[in-house]
């Protein structure tokens, strides 16, 4: 019973590492493309402002939250496998 | 020389995680069960780490422990012994705990030579007699005979998502370079050259102090002297 505790502890850490650069890669991937739209030209305003509402536009949009499929697709593959393993 | 060294070190990486990899991917054989018992098995130094830790549900102690084996025998009349352990839940990540259930199902698929029931027999691990380490049956299940083609998804996905996550790292290692180190070791270079213009005393020592922090963080750059 504490070995289960264990791992979903030490995954949870390892998992939370995996999140955190993840989503620092998409974070910084989204800014670089809004840097390069803005610099292509065409458009209106403050380079700053658009990058940052941009930047805003993301933190509400599906693909920011879809970085919890870090932590739920592990989850699930832990599933499965118990379930293929033990209960077939 | 130096090429020959280079060239070591990388087959020996490339044979390690190769080797690390067949060790722990799921394989099947296709076989015959012939016997199943268990016998008191002594684990040394040697080869515990090809047995369950201690910790896990079938394995009390670490040195002498009651072990389940299941014996089988291949079409062209080599056999195999695989040990039927709990994998606990750390590694390899199995998470298998119904050893006892698996041993009753090696069991009830028993058969002679004569009437041969043909059982496709899960498992990781080698069997290497002079360690005397055995394969570690996960799951077994009966099937039409002994040339059925068994297609290894787990191990076909488990590679593809290694080789995903391997070029992923290396995508977020290049975006890191280029959005942080780069501009990071511009400012170094910009603050230098003002120094440089100031302080022409320090300079020597200045140089080669931010050249060779400059040089850790550049692929290319060599150290300024």
């Amino acid at each position: 019973m504490i070995a289960i505790l264990r791992t979903a502890f030490f995954g949870f850490i390892g998992l939370t590492v995996v999140y955190v650069l993840v989503a620092t890669y998409s974070r910084s991937v989204r800014r670089e493309k809004l840097e390069k739209k803005f610099d292509a030209g065409g458009i209106e305003g403050d380079r700053d402002t658009y990058i940052e509402d941009g930047m805003k536009a993301y933190e509400h949009g599906l693909k920011h939250r879809l970085l919890w499929l870090v932590y739920i697709i592990p989850a699930v593959v832990v599933a499965v496998t118990v379930y293929l393993v033990n209960y077939q | 020389m130096w090429k020959y060294v280079k060239w070591t070190f990388r087959i020996l990486v490339v044979l390690i995680v190769a080797g690390f990899l067949h060790y722990t991917l799921p394989h099947h054989d296709i076989v015959r069960i012939t016997n199943t018992y268990n016998r008191m098995t002594t684990v040394g130094s040697e080869n515990s780490w090809a047995y369950a830790s201690p910790d896990t549900g079938t394995a009390e102690s670490a040195v002498t422990r009651d072990i389940r084996f299941i014996e089988a025998a291949y079409d062209d009349g080599s056999v195999i012994v695989y040990r039927n352990e709990d994998t606990g839940w750390v590694w390899p990540p199995y998470f298998k705990y119904d050893s006892s259930n698996l041993q009753a199902e090696a069991g009830n698929l028993k058969s002679t030579e004569a009437a041969p029931k043909w059982v496709s027999v899960t498992h990781y691990g080698w069997r290497f007699p002079f360690l005397s380490i055995y394969p570690n049956a996960v799951s077994m299940k009966e099937v039409a005979g002994p040339d059925v083609r068994i297609i290894p998804y787990v191990n076909i996905v488990v590679l593809l998502a290694l080789a995903y996550g391997l070029f992923m790292l290396r995508r977020m290692w290049l975006q890191f370079w280029e959005r942080m180190v780069e501009p990071a070791v511009a400012e170094v270079e910009e603050t230098w050259d003002g120094v440089e213009a100031q302080a022409g005393a320090a300079k020597a020592r200045a140089g080669g102090f931010f050249g060779r922090i400059g040089a850790w963080f550049s692929p290319k750059a060599k150290p300024k002297r």
